[in-house]
């Protein structure tokens, strides 16, 4: 072995080597890192100093210090019931994006047959192939139109004095639109669930079932907890999603009727690229992006990953 | 018995849910080969050119040449013999995708080359900064890798008004590169972290055994790394191309003039134009838009659900 290491310099030694590779490697670094700087870091700091100013159109930017944010916080009618409408849809994904996917993974994974398993994981990928747009139009158009999908099939089994048309209906506006997806099956949170469960070690299995813990108790009490990771991973997810959540409601309701599907983010839309008021929206972002950070820094603090119950056992 | 029981049981819940996510996609491909006019008047009803043509076609097969039904777009049916009325029911029911097609083609073509640029470039750029930021030290590795993936941390509602004032201030609203570069730029982040995550746990045996050989970093970059990561080359390159084909809001303020709309924007501004009535086109257009992810996806479903699989996903 050693007397390769003669042979062929594999390290040359010297300052003059060392120098000419870490320059290459800062080459092979610069495109990433102008891209980084110019189209991520730049406008992330843009958007807090932005958030300090009015931006007229045609006239220069007019600096107005915290008044944007006295505004969001004390005179804008609309920032308040948003926040709650935010609030509501966050905390539904998170219901139904936290269970429905793992229940389903589950079963997928307590199936005998490879060949199921694996067919049904495809069935349920299939929707993530429809663009976005599709799906929320196909939503809007044909299930909750008044002679949609819904209304007919209230006609049908008779109970036609339901029928409404969702979207327009304030009381139902808001749920119609968070059904949009139902039963939330589809997509690759089933993927990483079940990844999950095929990770758990077979000895864990195997001891579980010597002690007679099979059915809900597995599930509760091994599964779940086995599954830590994955379920940590989709509450940053959701939360940061739930938060962000706009262009569906954009799409099917423009936030309305009235302000009643409107969220933060919606706002922040609109108040960029109607109202031309810039300085407002970045101020608006600069709120939305404190209520994400302080969640996922409380997510990571306070929620155990399996790695980390195992580590501290 | 038991144990067959239970497994049936599963089954039958799983077929449940997979139906009724299903069935809104059902809905849209069966009223894409209706007319105006029949979903108007029944909504639940298969297709009468569809059903016309398979007894035309049934007819045709067996040599009977009683006439087949042809219902026209403006509602009159006519009769004609089997072998005609195939040829005229099918191109009935294919009118919605001419139609549509006819609409969505520019969408489509700007969404294939912003989406084949950005995910070549993700890829071309990610693999080459994950590599050397795995295999070399050098001052500042450590800076700059952390330099990159907290920008993971950056939510896009916050970014997204001050990217578009940057990319007004750049003079690119309006043109392919408003897409192209900031989708490089934010979708390299995760796809570094992914695949150093990756190259990281390969063997240093392998890269030793190879340098013993005289291959250089070219070499061990293309022949070893490469090669070895291609389930998670596959998730980072599914993962870019699902993100920018669906990205809505986007391309929507960035393409204000239209011309460069991609297929998300250019369905919205369809079905809120003059054709929001016309439910035929609009359902044959949605259906059309999902035909290139689907190849992608018979292509790619096994190495990307092996990728997702590896257990690169977790907190």
């Amino acid at each position: 072995m050693g007397s390769i290491n003669q042979d062929i310099p594999l390290k040359p030694s010297g300052l003059s080597y060392k120098l000419t590779g870490a320059l290459s490697c800062y080459a092979l670094l610069l495109a990433p890192l102008a891209l980084l700087g110019v189209f991520v870091y730049a406008p992330f700091f843009w958007a807090f100093a932005g958030s300090l100013y009015e931006f007229e159109v045609g006239a220069p930017a007019q600096f107005v210090g915290l008044n944007n944010f006295a505004e969001i916080f004390f005179r804008d009618p609309v920032i308040g019931p948003s926040f709650i409408n935010m609030v509501l849809i966050t905390v539904f994904m998170l219901c139904v994006r936290l269970t429905i996917p793992l229940i389903v993974a589950k079963l997928i994974y307590s199936l005998p047959g490879e060949r199921s398993r694996y067919v049904y994981r495809i069935i349920f990928l299939v929707p993530i192939v429809v663009p976005m747009v599709a799906v929320q139009l196909i939503w809007g158009g044909m299930i909750y139109a008044d002679r949609g999908l819904l209304n007919e099939l209230l006609e049908l089994v008779g109970l036609g004095q339901f029928t409404t048309g969702w979207l327009s209906n304030p009381r139902t506006a808001l749920l119609a639109c968070v059904m949009v997806g139902f039963p939330f099956a589809g997509g690759i949170e089933i993927l990483i669930y079940y990844a999950g469960l095929s990770g758990i070690p077979q000895s864990v299995n195997e001891a579980a079932k010597l002690e007679g813990c099979v059915g809900l108790r597995k599930f509760f009490y091994i599964d779940i907890p086995m599954v830590m990771s994955q379920i940590k991973l989709m509450l940053v997810l959701t939360i940061i999603a739930g938060v962000q959540t706009y262009e569906n409601l954009f799409i099917l309701t423009r936030g309305g009727p009235g302000f009643q599907t409107t969220v933060p983010a919606l706002w922040m839309y609109y108040n960029a690229f109607s109202f031309q008021r810039m300085g407002y929206a970045c101020a608006i972002g600069v709120c939305l992006f404190v209520v994400v950070f302080t969640l996922t820094v409380l997510n990571m603090r306070y929620i155990r990953s399996t790695e980390e119950l195992e580590g501290a056992r | 018995m038991n144990k067959h029981l239970q497994t049936g049981l599963i089954h039958a819940v799983l077929i449940m849910f997979a139906l009724l996510t299903l069935v809104p996609f059902a809905f849209a491909l069966n009223n894409s080969f209706r007319s105006n006019t029949e979903i108007y008047h029944s909504f639940f009803g298969m297709p009468e050119s569809v059903t016309n043509a398979i007894v035309a076609a049934r007819r045709v097969i067996q040599s009977d040449n009683t006439p087949v039904d042809i219902a026209e777009t403006d509602g009159t049916v006519r009769s004609a013999p089997p072998r005609e009325a195939l040829r005229e029911n099918i191109s009935l029911a294919l009118l919605n995708y001419q139609r549509s097609w006819a609409l969505i083609r520019p969408y489509m073509i700007n969404s294939f080359v912003v989406c084949a640029a950005t995910a070549l470039g993700v890829l071309l750029i990610s693999s080459v900064a994950a590599y050397t930021l795995s295999r070399n030290r050098f001052p500042g590795n450590r800076v700059v890798y952390y330099f990159i993936i907290s920008a993971m941390m950056f939510p896009g509602v916050l970014t997204f008004v001050p990217t578009y004032m940057v990319v007004r201030e750049l003079g690119l609203l309006n043109t392919y590169w408003a897409m192209i570069l900031p989708y490089m730029a934010g979708g390299q982040v995760f796809a570094i972290f992914v695949m150093k995550g990756f190259f990281d746990g390969l063997p240093e045996e392998l890269f030793e055994s190879a340098r013993i050989d005289g291959a250089g970093h070219l070499q061990s970059y293309l022949h070893i790394v490469l090669p070895l990561s291609k389930p998670v080359l596959s998730v980072v390159l599914i993962m870019n191309v699902i993100g920018s084909w669906n990205n809505f809001m986007w391309p929507f303020v960035t393409q204000s003039d239209g011309q460069y709309h991609v297929i998300a924007s250019g369905l919205f501004v369809l079905a809120t134009s003059a054709f929001a009535s016309s439910f035929s086109t609009l359902f044959a257009a949605y259906m059309l838009s999902s035909i290139p992810l689907l190849v992608v996806f018979i292509y790619a479903t096994r190495p990307f659900i092996r990728g997702i699989t590896s257990g690169a996903f977790k907190a």
